[in-house]
């Protein structure tokens, strides 16, 4: 049974020997060579298993691998419970409060934890490379916190500040397409990064890059 | 002797893993010595390295995986679950951590295909027990032990349980080992 079509892998809900599953598989595109694409979609799994099980070392939450067959390039994972993505939390919330800063303040936690996470992450160097609210879920009750990242296939290793920079960018691109009106929830998720950095020179960099990355999009923009 | 588990691999649900825990023995040396000159075809686990069942589900459902892609590191499949369930890329490293020793007053046994439990039977006979319920395993295994040979980490012992830490680890052991960077 099928029940999530993303862009380039579907999803099933199962079961694995008695345990909650999820069953990534990612499909080969037939428009590319298929060699080429093989050893893509390949990386692309090692890629997800690999940032996956670091996050985890990290101590931040990530479902657990149970299986890789890279026959059917597939991943077969823990099932996160009662499991919201941020992105429907935060729509929720956006619906049925009208009020703007009372909307911040209620998402306020969750924007610090968001924050936290990802400076734990990039403090060990991973870099998501996709992160968006969909690719974050929050177990059980919104209340509890409990975030998971997940969809990790685009991840890589890098110590640069440019590279994390540019991971906060990707973020804040995502935020503000799928939440309007919610930049003071983003800056909430940066100054609890910021908070976050024990190095604190490295968490300027990191920041004066991200400053630099949105005024080169902004000039794109202008010229495109 | 209900107190085994026989359950069928996910993939290939014509093969199945019985999982066996003997307890109280005296040692393992007339069974090691069975199944190393091969009267006796299993798998013989140091239960001190277990935490759960579920932790030798996920090596034995990898190496029947392997075993039937062509794509096993040892010879045969119950060496296999013995490598998988080990995080070291060395084999004989695998083999002294993971496997049962002489001396051992227990041992978690995995029969792949195990006909008419004929083998499980055997290895009754051999140790002159009965099997003990699986999930015992959890009051014998050794938590400094095992954080030592998988590299647990503080981080991730005060987010998860050592299980999660474990199952991950033994699932993409071939990619985590040869990918760049540390670990
Ligand atoms: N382990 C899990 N537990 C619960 N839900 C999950 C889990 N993994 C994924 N999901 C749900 O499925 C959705 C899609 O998963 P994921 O982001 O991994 O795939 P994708 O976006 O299609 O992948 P890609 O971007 O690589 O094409 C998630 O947004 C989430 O709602
Ligand atoms: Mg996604």
């Amino acid at each position: 049974m099928a029940v999530l079509q993303g862009a380039e892998a579907k999803l099933y809900v199962g079961d694995f020997y008695g345990r909650p599953c999820i069953m990534k598989e990612r499909f080969v595109k037939n428009y590319r060579h298929p060699t080429l694409d093989k050893a893509l979609t390949n990386q692309r799994i090692k890629s997800e298993v690999r940032a996956n099980l670091r996050c985890k070392i990290s101590g931040i939450q990530t479902p657990t691998i149970f299986m890789v067959n890279f026959e059917t390039n597939s991943i077969y994972m823990e099932e996160i419970q009662d499991a919201v993505t941020v992105r429907q939390h935060i729509n929720t919330v956006q619906a049925s409060e009208p009020n703007l800063s009372s909307v911040c303040e209620q998402l306020k936690p969750l924007a610090e934890v968001i924050g936290q996470t990802l400076a734990k992450m990039h403090t060990n160097n991973i870099i998501h490379g996709d992160l968006t609210t969909s690719n974050m879920l929050l177990e059980g009750d919104p209340k509890d916190l409990s975030l998971f990242l997940i969809d990790f296939g685009l991840s890589s290793f890098e110590a640069s500040a440019e590279d994390k920079g540019v991971d906060l960018y990707v973020l804040e691109r995502a935020f503000l397409s799928s939440h309007p009106n919610s930049q003071d929830v983003f800056d909430c998720i940066l100054a609890a990064y910021k908070n976050q950095m024990k190095d604190k020179s490295a968490s300027k960099e990191i920041l004066s890059k991200l400053d630099e990355i949105r005024l080169r999009g902004r000039k794109r923009t202008m010229v495109g | 002797m209900a107190t085994f588990k026989k359950i069928r691999h996910i993939l290939y649900p014509d093969l199945t893993m019985t999982l066996a825990l003997y307890t109280g023995l005296e040692s393992c040396k007339e069974l090691r010595k069975s199944v190393m000159e091969g009267t006796v075809v299993a798998s013989l686990l140091k239960a001190s390295m277990i935490v759960d069942p579920f932790q030798v589900i996920v090596a034995a459902n990898k190496a029947v995986h392997l075993h039937q892609t062509n794509n096993m590191t040892t010879k045969n499949v119950h060496s296999e679950i013995l490598y998988c369930l080990s995080p070291s890329k060395n084999i004989s490293e695998s083999f002294r951590s993971f496997g049962a020793a002489d001396d051992d007053n227990s041992v978690f046994v995995v029969i792949v295909d195990d006909t008419e439990d004929k083998t499980l039977q055997r290895i009754s006979d051999i140790l002159g027990h009965s099997p003990t319920d699986v999930d015992a395993v959890a009051s014998l295994f050794d938590t400094e032990l095992i954080k030592k040979a998988y590299k647990l980490t503080e981080e991730e012992l005060s987010v998860y349980p050592v299980l999660d830490a474990l199952v991950s680890r033994i699932a993409a052991k071939e990619i985590i080992t040869t990918g760049k960077g540390k670990s």
